[in-house]
This record gives structure tokens, sequence and C-alpha cells, in this order.
């Protein structure tokens, strides 16, 4: 269970700290009046500073949120959907598109038993043999093939 | 009279046989995109960018302005019938659309819908053909000063009106900015903010931020959510149709009041979907049946359809006439002009002609076409919505990773899209707004190039910004937009209200 007010003060931090890292890294490149202009560190840093201040308001803001935002059930939903999105996109430079969207289709779909064991087959095989036909065939576009497949000379 | 020789010049440019197939493919897929939750206008555009790099600027602009066409459609066929909305914009459909449909009255609801939004896109497009080129060449005489004058002003109004709290705006305008500053800095020829992660040098697409903020995001939302698709029955009934449009001009004023309020928040940017919920909130005060809105009641329908579509359709506008993109849609579709080589702006009007003409004439044609395709596969893309939401949403986190990853073939992407999908989640969840990070992400070098030109020009000082009339006027109005919400909750203070109205309206 995360309540408004934790999930307000995450984002408000979240954001505070990338502009304090836009700050950090735009003053490598200088700011202020330069020989040739204004310094390319310039904008990126005024950015930066109004990224912190108003995410420094947000979260004090943030502080007087109230109620719950994501109840345990739905955080339960969203990781549900996430973790494995984000296991499919880790195994993308190993497996190649090809071979983790269907493995990604197929644990979604057949593990929790969502769906029949051959129709969930079915649709892992249909989905990247579609990406290939699209992607590879009708628009020239070549998509990672992975480790896996050049380790075997693809 | 010259606009309308361009305009038919431009009628023979849209309508040629191979163009009026990709109008009927955009809309299709528009249609598919805007019905799939997760995946909306913003995604569908981008998705199709990297196919378009082969084509024809012109028949390629026409591609992704007719998806948009059938995707603000399809929006409003899942509000209705599902009373889940398949675009942001088309939330405010849903308050009176689904009870309609509900009482079975499903065909009077679609037909009002289309029937107004068409209605809305004219009057959009027609103000295009006539204000256009007049703009642009207003624009011609800008100088970089002006350039950034107008680019405030644009932000300022996202600030001002877009409906969202206002320092979250700023926060999410300043983070677009800070994401288009990654990556080789074309002036000075400097890296800047890679943060030690050399790959970034090339930067960071809108595209990748698009699929993450609007794809990932969206679908974390709609899980949460956990909709379920109780549909009303998806016949319909073509007598129905006529009946119902036919009956729209009743309705006369809330059109053309809805349209003034769509054309209004397109152009300045406020976006569709401010428009949308504005039009409606007026509707109800000033109808005289306000107090059945929320019902099925028909202005209720009219009112945020008109506007949606008057707004998304005079987004382009701005962007045709002076490079800056009334909506996240318009956005996208401006960066993929930039990567066909042309540049929007004022310039469009005088070097593209026929790009420019026939892309207006497509509006008419594309519209069209799309009120006739979305009657006539209302039945097969309501089907669509009884797959199961588990079996749609792997499909669609591998669309957008796909799509990622094809801007630039970099792995890299995939794993951005995928941190942009978390803040989108957190954004949408706490009512930060996303158009306007986009629109930053796209025009974010665009306006910094013009301020550190104006800089050189002043050598250095911010006089610049006050030399003339037109540029103070446009400083002075920017910073007016800016103070609005201030100046609101102090007049609310003076009156005695608890704020409580900030944040009352979800907006994208």
């Amino acid at each position: 269970m995360i309540s408004r007010r934790a999930l307000e003060t995450a984002t408000a931090v979240l954001t505070g700290s990338f502009g304090l890292a836009v700050i950090v890294s735009s003053l490598d490149n200088g700011i202020g009046w330069g020989s040739d202009g204004v310094d390319a560190g310039t904008f990126p840093f005024i950015t930066g500073v109004i990224i912190l201040a108003g995410s420094l308001y947000n979260l004090l803001r943030g502080l007087s949120g109230i109620g719950v935002a994501i109840s345990r059930t739905d955080l339960r939903r969203i990781a549900g959907l996430f973790v494995p999105a984000a296991m499919f996109v880790g195994a993308i430079p190993f497996a190649g598109m090809y071979l983790a969207s269907a493995g990604y289709i197929f644990g979604v779909l057949a593990l929790p038993k969502h769906r029949s064991l051959p129709r969930a087959l079915i649709i892992a095989l249909a989905t990247p043999l579609a990406l290939y036909i699209v992607f590879e065939r009708m628009f020239q576009v070549s998509l990672p093939h992975g480790g896996l497949a050049a380790a075997l000379g693809y | 009279m010259e606009n309308f020789q361009s305009l038919l010049h431009g009628f023979t440019i849209a309508l040629s046989l191979q163009h009026l197939a990709l109008m009927v493919v955009g809309v299709l897929l528009g249609i598919l995109v805007g019905v799939l939750p997760g995946l909306g206008a913003p995604n569908g555009v981008s998705l199709l960018l990297p196919l378009t790099f082969g084509m024809q600027p012109v028949s390629a602009i026409i591609l992704l302005s007719s998806m948009y066409w059938g995707a603000l459609f399809g929006g409003s066929v899942t509000s209705i019938l599902f009373n889940i909305p398949g675009e942001p914009s088309s939330v405010a459909t849903t308050f009176d659309g689904y009870p309609m449909a509900r009482e079975g009255k499903s065909t009077t609801a679609l037909a009002t819908a289309f029937g107004s939004a068409a209605f809305g896109a004219l009057v959009g497009v027609i103000l295009i053909t006539f204000l256009a080129s007049w703009v642009a060449q207003v624009a011609l005489a800008f100088g970089p000063a002006e350039y950034f004058a107008v680019y405030f002003l644009a932000f300022a109004s996202f600030v001002g009106m877009g409906g969202a709290a206002p320092m979250k705006t700023v926060v999410a305008l300043a983070i677009g900015f800070a994401i288009a500053a990654i990556g080789i800095d074309t002036v000075s020829g400097s890296v800047r903010l890679t943060m030690g992660v050399d790959e970034l040098v090339k930067g960071v697409s809108f595209v990748v931020a698009v699929m993450g903020l609007f794809g990932i995001g969206e679908l974390l939302i709609a899980v949460e959510e956990d909709i379920h698709a109780r549909a009303v029955s998806s016949r319909i009934d073509w007598r129905e149709v006529f009946r119902a449009v036919a009956r729209l001009p009743k309705h006369g004023t809330a059109l053309l009041r809805s349209a003034a309020i769509g054309c209004w928040m397109g152009i300045t940017p406020g976006g569709p979907t401010a428009a949308s919920f504005m039009s409606y909130g007026i509707a109800k005060r000033f109808s005289r049946r306000g107090r059945y809105f929320g019902s099925g009641e028909v202005e209720g329908i009219i009112a945020p359809e008109t506007a949606d579509h008057a707004a998304g359709t005079s987004a382009l506008l701005p962007m045709l006439s002076l490079g800056i993109p009334g909506s996240a849609t318009a956005a996208v579709m401006m960066g993929g002009l930039m990567i066909w080589g042309l540049n929007p702006g004022p310039m469009l009007f005088i070097d593209q002609k026929d790009f420019v003409w026939g892309l207006i004439a497509s509006m008419y044609v594309g519209n069209i076409v799309a009120v006739v395709l979305v009657l006539l596969t209302v039945p097969v893309f309501a089907a669509l919505m009884r797959i199961p939401f588990v079996v749609i949403a792997p499909l669609i986190v591998i669309v957008c990773a796909v799509g990622a990853y094809s801007v630039s073939n970099s792995y890299l992407d995939v794993v951005l899209m995928l941190g942009f999908g978390v803040v989108g989640y957190l954004f949408k969840k706490l009512s930060y707004p996303l158009a306007p990070l986009v629109l930053a992400i796209v025009i974010g070098d665009k306006a910094e190039d013009a301020f550190r030109q104006s800089m050189l020009m002043s050598k250095g000082s911010l006089a610049i910004f006050f030399d003339n009339r037109l540029v103070t006027s446009l400083v002075v109005a920017g910073f007016a937009l800016l103070l609005l919400p201030l100046a609101l909750q102090v007049l609310r203070l003076l009156r005695g209200d608890a704020d409580t109205s900030g944040e009352k309206v979800r907006i994208i």
C-alpha cells in the first residue's frame, strides 16, 4: 500500500534529483556569457534550477496529500504487468527481439493459466512472425537478433 | 482568393488514388490505436514515423495526419460503447455518451458524437485554410527574439490554461527542455548532460519518450484501474444515424461555442484534452438542460466532441505556420517533418506549397473518410475490445519496445523507454501533464537556439525581448499567462473559497 503523500514526495524527489543532476552536469559545459555568446551549459543550467525549485514546491505541497494512492491489489496488478515487461526488455540483448517477445507472450499467457497451452503457443509464435514480416521484410528495419543468434551463426 | 486557388491545387494532390489509399490505411490504423487502451494518437504516429522515411513528405504527412483523425474518432467509440476512453481527450465524452448508449441509444450517441466531431474538425480546417498562410506571412518578419517570445508564450499558456497544477506543468516542461538538451549541442559542438553514458551523445528521441510516457505509462494506469469491457450493443442502425445528424443543427449554439473553444485551445496550445473538458464544463453551465448533464444529454456529447476535434485539427495551424505544435500528437508530427528535412514554420508556405496545401486539402478529405470508415467499422473494432487485456497488454509492450528500438537501432532506447514508462505512470497518477513534456522535447533545441541567437544579437542583454512593440506584447502576454493561476488563487482566497479546484481535472 502506498499513500498519496509517499507517492507525491517520491516523485518530487525523483524530479528534483534529475534537476540536480542537470545542474551539476551543465556546470561542466560552462554557464554564463563566454567568448562566443551564451555558453553551452547556460540553458540546461536554468532548466535544472527550474526543475529543482519546482520539485521542492511540489514536495512541500505533496506532504499534505491524504489518502491511498495505490492499494495493495493495485500494486500487485501493476507488478504483474511491469515485472514481466522488464524481464522481456532485459532479455532482448541476449535472446534478440523475436525470441524474447515469443517467450514473453508465452510466459505471460501460459504460466498464470490465462490461456490454454496451445492458444498461448499460437499467439506466442504469431507475434514474432508478424514482427518479422512487417519490419524485416516490408520496411527493412532490422530488429536485434541477440547474442544467442550470433553465437549460433545467424 | 489566392488561398482558394492554392487549396484547389492541394485537392489535386490529396485526391490522387495513392493518397486516398493512404488516408484509408491511416484512418483504420488510427481507429485501431484509438480503440486500444495504452496506444493513442501520439504513440501511433510515432510508431509509423520510422516507416515513412522512404516516402514523399506530403504522402507521409497525409498518412500520419489521417491516423490522427482516426485515433480521435476511435477514442470516442470506446468512450461511448464501453465507458473506457481510448484517448485522454475523449474522457469527457464518457460522461454523457455512455449513459445514452446504456439506454439502448448507442447509434444515436455515436452518430451525434461523429457528427459534431466532423463539424469541429471542419471549423478547424477552415480556420487553417484562411488563417495559416496569413500567420505565416506575419511570422516571416520574426527574428530570433520574436521566435523565443512566441515559444515562451506557448509554454506559458500550458501553465496558465492547461488545467493541471501550475507548478507540476512547469516541472514537466523544464524536464522536457533538459531532455532536449542531452547530446551534442548544435551551436558549440560540445557534449551536454550525458552523465557519463557515451551512447547518450546522440540525444534522446521524442519517439522513445512518447512510447514510454504514453504507451507503457497508460498500460500501467489501465491495469491498475482493472478495466472491464462491459459492452452495450454495437449494432449500427443507419436510419437513426441520419436522423441524429439531422437533429444536430438544433444545437447550433452549442456546436459553434464548442468549436470556438476547441480552436482557441488548439492554437494557443492547451491541447484537445483541456479543450474537451473546458467545453463540457461551459456547456453544462450555459445549457438550459445543464442539470441533466451526466445522464445521457445530447449536448453533453456535442460539447466535448466538437471541441476535441476542433482543437486536434487547429493544433496543426501553429505547427505549420510557426513551428510550434499545439498538441502532443502535433509535436510528434513536427518531429517527423524535421526528420524528413522540412523546416516547420513560415518558410513552408513559400518553399513547400505542395506539401502545405496538399496537407490542408487532405484534412478536408481525411475527415470525411474518417467519419464514413468509423461508422462502417464500429462493430469490428467493438469486437476487438472483447480481446482480454492480458493478451493485449504484452502485445502493446512489444510494439512500444520495437517502436523505441527502430528510431535509431539502439538497445539503450528500449531501456530508456521502459524508464519513461514508469515516469509516465507516476506523472499520470499524480496529474502532472505529459503533453508539455513531449512538446518541450521536440522544440526545446529550437527555443534554445532562438534564445542564444537573440543574446548574440544583443550582446547578452535581455533588453532585446522588449525591443519593439511586437516582442514586448508577446513577452508580457506570456508573463500574464504564467501569473494567471496565481492571480486566480489570490482572487479565490479573497472571496474566501477553499482551494479545492486545483486538480479536479485529470489532464494528460
